[in-house]
């Protein structure tokens, strides 16, 4: 390995993942984006409510495991790069749930559908976005993780 | 390294309030300069004008035969060690050394060859991951030289570094310095009230009181050879005994006491005669036994030392001696004391007497 690649590795041991980390923040902003457009749909059925009332619960909890995990790839931590996966997934899966049933509904004989094109487009390309930056996190920091560990026991061996 | 030239500066306030007048020192590379005096004398105030964090009112400021008397803070190639450290806290150590090359955009890899460096340097290795709040006094201090370090600049300012620290971390903190020094060949200022500090880190002393240059010299000459009463009042601890004398022959006459001269003396006193004038007597240069009698008020003892304080027999006048090995004078006891060495100032200018004048 060269110097300057070296010398970068060894930087790990005092600079922070800010990458993976700031990846997370993205995520939870495009989050946030996501979530204020889906609830401007308005349907008076108990159906929606239900599932909008499981949504907020769900945006509380990813906000909270995007945030923990953001704190947690900074220090690569390597166990918080499998909750950022799973979470990233999970965004993925979520454009199945809210977004793509509101798109299909037709309310009566309008043609107008709970959630128009432009709205639709917009949420799923905010859970796309917030799932890739998780997964891209989660990646980055393994990585890193990897590269850092392998560096940390490799000076252990030149000081024994 | 660098050189650096203050010629006649003067810092006059706004509210015409003079702070320094005619401050004139020329700088060697590589030398240790300490200013030292009481608050309020100007010693900071001169440090800040060669920060460039004050205007200069008159004089010239030359930092390598170039003038900087009107360069910006920033482009002097100095870097200042404040007394409050003035770290980062939410960065780590690591961090908090890394700044001012972060903010100058060098290269990280450069950068962080630098701080691993300056940690070596000052022992800080196993603290880069810290914040400075995880960290005593003394190491955070040492950090904020090690962000001076980092930068490699012509010259280090120092404003009184030691003056947060407990006493026996000052004296850590001080032999780090002085080896920093040492190892890096550096010109630096520093400034201080201790004079402890003083004449164990400086190369040479700048003695300041009331914006005026008392004395400028090495710490034995200062200690030896003072210019004048402030001087002398102000280097050593305790503080020189002064008192009131008459040159009369061979003799000093005191109130209360008589003093034989040697030929040495009485030469150095030639233009005196029949003059008043003022003797100083280091408590060191007291011995047991001799001139005359002293009634004992207190008696401390050191280990090494003892200091002993009593007034003159039957008038009053004050005497501190600091005699050698552990003493048990009781208050009230008389005990026989005798100067071995004394120091002459003139009573009008305050100047010390040197041989022929």
């Amino acid at each position: 390995m060269n110097e300057e690649k070296l010398i970068k590795r060894d930087r790990m041991r005092f600079i922070k993942n800010k990458s993976s980390a700031n990846l997370a923040y993205l995520a939870i902003l495009l989050n946030v984006f996501y979530f204020v457009s889906v609830y401007q749909s308005d349907v008076e059925t108990y159906y929606y409510k239900i599932l909008i009332g499981a949504s907020i619960i769900y945006n509380l909890i990813f906000m909270l495991a995007a945030f923990l995990s953001s704190e947690g790839v900074k220090n690569y931590q390597k166990s918080y790069s499998y909750l950022e996966a799973l979470i990233g997934v999970v965004q993925f899966v979520r454009i199945f749930i809210l977004p793509v049933p509101y798109h299909n509904i037709i309310i009566g004989d309008s043609g107008a559908r709970v959630m128009e094109n432009g709205q639709f487009m917009f949420c799923i390309v905010c859970l796309i976005a917030s799932g890739v930056c998780l997964i891209l996190s989660a990646v980055i920091n393994f990585i890193k993780c990897n590269e850092l560990e392998a560096h940390i026991k490799s000076l252990e061996a030149q000081k024994a | 390294m660098a050189t650096l030239n203050l010629q006649h500066i003067d810092k006059i306030y706004d509210n015409n309030v003079q702070a320094v007048f005619d401050f004139n020192l020329d700088v060697k590379d590589g030398e240790l300069i300490v200013l030292v005096g009481p608050s309020g004398c100007g010693k900071s105030t001169t440090l800040r004008m060669v920060a460039g964090l004050e205007d200069i009112s008159n004089g010239k400021l030359m930092l390598d035969g170039r003038d900087i008397t009107q360069t910006p803070a920033k482009d002097r190639d100095m870097a200042m060690v404040f007394q409050s450290y003035a770290l980062y806290h939410h960065m780590t150590i690591y961090e908090n050394m890394a700044f001012s090359l972060t903010l100058r955009k060098e290269n990280p890899n450069v950068i962080h060859k630098k701080v691993l460096a300056a940690a070596e340097i000052l022992n800080l290795t196993t603290q880069l991951n810290k914040k400075p709040g995880q960290l005593s006094g003394g190491q955070q201090q040492r950090v904020a030289m090690g962000r001076s370090i980092v930068r490699n600049p012509k010259v280090f300012l120092f404003d009184e570094p030691l003056s947060n620290l407990d006493a026996k971390l000052r004296s850590s903190t001080r032999r780090e310095i002085l080896l920093l020094h040492k190892r890096l060949q550096a010109t630096m200022l520093y400034v201080t009230h201790d004079q402890t500090e003083a004449l164990t880190l400086a190369d040479r002393i700048v003695c300041m009181s009331m914006g005026h240059v008392q004395q400028v010299g090495t710490p034995l000459e200062l200690y030896d050879t003072p210019a004048n009463v402030f001087v002398a009042s102000f280097i050593g601890l305790p503080p020189m005994n002064f008192y009131d004398v008459k040159v009369s022959g061979n003799e000093l006459l005191g109130n209360g006491f008589k003093l034989t001269l040697t030929p040495e003396e009485k030469a150095t006193l030639a233009g005196y005669e029949g003059k008043d004038i003022t003797l100083g007597v280091r408590p060191e240069n007291i011995v047991e036994g001799g001139d005359f009698k002293v009634t004992v008020s207190n008696n401390e003892n050191l280990g090494m030392n003892t200091l002993v304080y009593g007034s003159i027999d039957g008038i009053g006048v004050k005497v501190t001696a600091k005699l050698k090995g552990w003493k048990n004078y009781k208050v009230g006891d008389t005990a026989s004391f005798s100067f071995v060495r004394k120091h002459f100032f003139d009573k009008e200018t305050t100047n010390a007497i040197r041989g022929g004048k």
